[in-house]
């Protein structure tokens, strides 16, 4: 925003504008306020302790653990947030000062300076989103290559077991909290509000501090490797009372990240399903959604319900951590086991979390690329819904050997194969939609297709699973780690990758380079199944997960995952460089490529700032391809100035 | 910035929203938080459930008591609280400027000496949260509730504050609205935890 076009009254709002470029420089939001907000804000933290250890009596005053977690992962990260703008609005509101009138300065993007601010516009913050789970996929894919750099060959003492076990616990943790979850979260972000015929999300402002949430967490979890005693290595899971009292400081950064990425998940949930709720266009019934916008719908329904419990589970661990509560503690009178029943309430349907909005994308793709209605858009819509209630009944088929009363078993074997019903029902309408369809193999589709073999092998053995006695035969197996790669790798990620590029061309405006794109598929598709199928043999035989080290009858095959998985890892250099290449110099894209009739694709690529002039009104299904005549919705002819902003970079 | 460029992309603003629900987006925002706050409830419930019924663990674990007298007049004034900010929010409904001033006055005093009450009985209990799962589960069920209590006493005060400086009328009140509905939230909360920490 120019000062030109600044409101007059607005100045006495913001002395810091009218002021001297210092002062606006270090009073301004932006990341210099962020920085020096974040010392004061940890200062005070470290402040608050140590005066109330002070005033309390108790020895040793300045006992690091506390001061860590109140200092460094609590206040520090608020004076961020602070710092950067995400409370400004809402600290004038909240004083009862004149706020700024919502002049829309924070709506798009000129100059990629505003990619580094705290933004309101959807288009924007979806971007970010991706942007940013994309490093931490990168991140945590290295991480991958290092555990697989010690498990190359059998008595390799490249790590000590300790950092080993650090580093496929961090991988995990960045992969699920700051990939697989946040990066569906983008892409919802910048479809569903369009989708929806809005011009924007329910919450702009708790939308944008949200999104601000992640880099906290992920750089939390990165720089536990960093403090005394190194990261935190009981794996994700971070089953108690092992992650609860036997780990050193890098336990806590577990907990409070999640703590952060769990509050963002929840946040975006939440105005998610404000949004589909009270935001839909004219005539947009909830029969005629798209089923992306349905996925996230459920989705959202599941995160607002589930992920106060993992809040739960880490508060918990961290309060026998720092202030030696005896929640997990035996011999105090704790109960063990209660973090894992807890931990699993959230993480079973987290399960779903990190599937159902790939699904919704499948849908959309699939739908698409075969020019064909999506077979049983009813029973599509209501099988999500199926998936969210039995979600919530199967989450003890990860204790079967945890020493849980045996009685629960069965009831849970029966309601995950029970699950199976629904996610069939899903696969099969797919396949019956591709029949005898019109198939475009663009990328896309290519990865839809490397989404369905692949997410039927995991699903499969996700079946065999769910039986307690192959259950209790492969338990802490690479059984277990091939299956949870086969449906998360070979689920969740292909969706993903199928999304980014089936809307790179609405979100940039450029088309990528098509044949890089089905390079990349090959490559990831074949990398992909060398690494994980041989584990399932691995884990059947015997070899247990989470070992630094392992029996020497292992070795050959081990040798051949570790050399498959450096060249699946090579394969995201492809995607990197035919994503930043196309992004600054790929071919213009046209409003609509793929010649769909949701409503993303009716506007200009990238879309107008406040996606529509008018609010369109919606005449039927947005599934009709090659039904001859047949209309998504109407939209108000646009203004001849939208034409041009295609051509803006 | 080229001042030209951008004023060029400038926007004639968005379009009007269609609204497809008759709820207002901040009410069911603030319904679909309390959702999820009962959530985080139930999990430190279902850490209670696990010491006090699958554990068996002796409740109040002797030596220790919990003065269940003064938490009863703890929650009176709570509940009390209640109704006060019941009151205020229908005056402004009715143009009251002054009754909902001092209806938000008088809850934000009652919420606060709630909280020092809670803070005067953690200190004088003669136990703290090392010693034992009976401990852990009183000070991490009332301390959560606390939390929710402070938040609700900012929103409140922020509320108070806006009041007096003349915004809310009889048209415009959602802010008292919303954060009305917390407040009964925490005050429902309370009456829960009272019931099965001190009571039961």
């Amino acid at each position: 925003m120019t000062a030109a076009t600044l409101d007059p009254h607005e100045h006495h709002l913001t002395p810091s504008v009218r002021r001297g470029p210092v002062r606006r420089l270090l009073l301004g939001p932006g990341f210099i306020r962020a920085g020096w907000m974040f010392c004061l804000f940890g200062a005070i933290g470290f402040g608050l302790v140590v005066g109330f250890r002070w005033w309390g009596g108790w020895q040793p005053l300045f006992d690091m653990t506390p001061i860590t977690l109140v200092s460094l992962l609590v206040a520090g990260p608020l004076g961020f947030l602070a710092g950067i703008g995400a409370f400004d609005y809402w600290t004038r509101y909240a004083i009862g000062s004149p706020t700024r009138p919502e002049d829309h300065s924070g709506h798009g993007a000129r100059t990629w300076h505003d990619y580094f601010r705290v933004n309101t516009d959807h288009k924007v913050i979806g971007v970010q989103y991706l942007v940013t789970t994309i490093f931490f996929f990168i991140a945590g894919g290295f991480l991958a290559m290092l555990v697989r750099v010690q498990l190359a060959r059998p008595g390799n003492h490249f790590f000590d077991p300790q950092t080993y076990n650090g580093l496929f616990s961090v991988h995990a943790s960045l992969m699920i909290f700051l990939f697989v979850i946040p990066a569906f979260a983008g892409l919802a972000n910048f479809v569903v509000p369009l989708m929806l015929g809005a011009p924007d999300m329910a919450f702009p402002r708790l939308n944008a501090l949200s999104f601000w949430l992640l880099p906290i967490a992920g750089i939390m979890m990165l720089s536990s490797f960093l403090v005394p005693g190194g990261a935190f290595a009981c794996g994700w899971t971070g089953y108690a009372p092992l992650c609860s009292t036997h780990q050193p400081l890098g336990a806590i950064f577990f907990n409070q990240g999640v703590q952060w990425a769990g509050a963002s998940s929840i946040m975006t949930a939440l105005n998610f399903l404000v949004t589909i709720i009270t935001m839909r266009a004219p005539g947009l019934t909830f029969w005629r959604l798209p089923l992306l916008v349905w996925a996230n719908f459920t989705t959202s329904l599941l995160v607002v319900i589930a992920t106060p419990f993992i809040a739960g589970s880490q508060f918990f661990s961290m309060f026998d951590h720092v202030m030696h509560t005896a929640f997990f503690d035996p011999n105090n009178g704790g109960y063990p086991l209660g973090y894992q029943h807890i931990f699993w309430f959230y993480s079973h349907p987290a399960v779903y979390i990190m599937m159902l909005p790939g699904f919704g994308i499948m849908s959309e793709v699939i739908s698409v690329f075969s020019r064909k209605p999506i077979f049983g858009y009813r029973l599509m819509a209501l099988s999500l819904m199926a998936i969210v209630v039995l979600g919530f009944s199967v989450w003890a088929h990860h204790m079967f050997t945890s020493g849980m009363s045996s009685w629960l078993r069965v009831p849970m074997m029966v309601t995950t194969l029970l699950i199976a019903v629904p996610t069939g029902i899903k696969i099969f309408s797919w396949i019956a939609t591709m029949w005898e369809g019109k198939l475009h193999f663009n990328t896309p589709m290519l990865f839809a297709l490397g989404f369905l073999s692949m997410f039927v092998i995991g699903g499969l053995s996700g079946v065999m699973l769910g039986a307690v006695p192959i259950d209790i035969h492969v338990t802490d197996t690479y059984f277990i780690v091939a299956h949870l790669h086969y449906v998360l790798f070979g689920g969740s990620v292909f969706t993903i990758f199928a999304g980014i590029y089936y809307w790179f061309p609405k979100m940039t405006g450029r088309m990528y380079d098509e044949r890089l794109g089905k390079l990349h598929f090959w490559l990831t598709f074949v990398g992909f199944n060398l690494t994980f199928f041989p584990m399932h043999l691995l884990g059947t035989e015997g070899m247990p997960r989470r070992v630094a080290d392992y029996a020497p009858k292992f070795a050959d095959l081990n040798m051949f995952i570790s050399l498959a998985s450096f060249g699946l890892g090579a394969s995201v250099l492809v995607f990197l460089y035919n994503m930043i290449t196309s992004w600054k110099n790929g071919p213009i894209a046209p409003a609509n490529p793929w010649r769909a009739l949701t409503l993303e694709w009716q506007v200009s690529s990238p879309p107008p700032i406040f996606n529509f002039d008018e609010i369109p009104q919606v005449v039927g299904s947005p599934y009709e391809y090659g039904v001859p005549g047949a209309q998504h919705a109407i939209l108000a002819p646009s203004p001849t100035h939208a034409v041009e902003e295609v051509a803006a970079p | 910035m080229a001042a030209a460029h951008a004023e060029h992309l400038e926007h004639h603003g968005p379009p009007a929203p269609h609204y497809s629900s008759r709820v207002t987006p901040g009410v069911l925002g603030m319904f679909l938080f309390i959702a999820s706050e009962i959530m985080l409830f139930g999990s430190f419930f279902t850490a209670y459930f696990f010491v006090r019924v699958v554990n068996g663990t002796p409740w109040p674990t002797p030596p220790y008591h919990l003065p269940v007298y003064v938490a009863f007049i703890n929650t009176c004034i709570l509940v009390t609280s209640s109704f006060s900010m019941h009151w205020g929010l229908q005056s402004i409904k009715r143009g009251n400027v002054w009754g909902l001033r001092a209806g938000l006055l008088l809850t934000f005093l009652m919420g606060l000496s709630f909280l020092i009450t809670q803070a005067i009985e953690y200190s004088r209990i003669g136990f703290n949260t090392t010693n034992g799962a009976f401990a852990t589960i009183f000070f991490c069920l009332t301390g959560l509730h606390g939390v929710h209590v402070f938040v609700g006493l900012s929103i409140l005060g922020f509320m108070t504050i806006r009041a007096f400086r003349g915004h809310f009328s009889a048209e415009e009140h959602h802010g008292v609205e919303i954060g009305g509905i917390y407040w009964h939230f925490v005050d429902v909360m309370w009456i829960v935890v009272y019931l099965t920490v001190y009571i039961l």
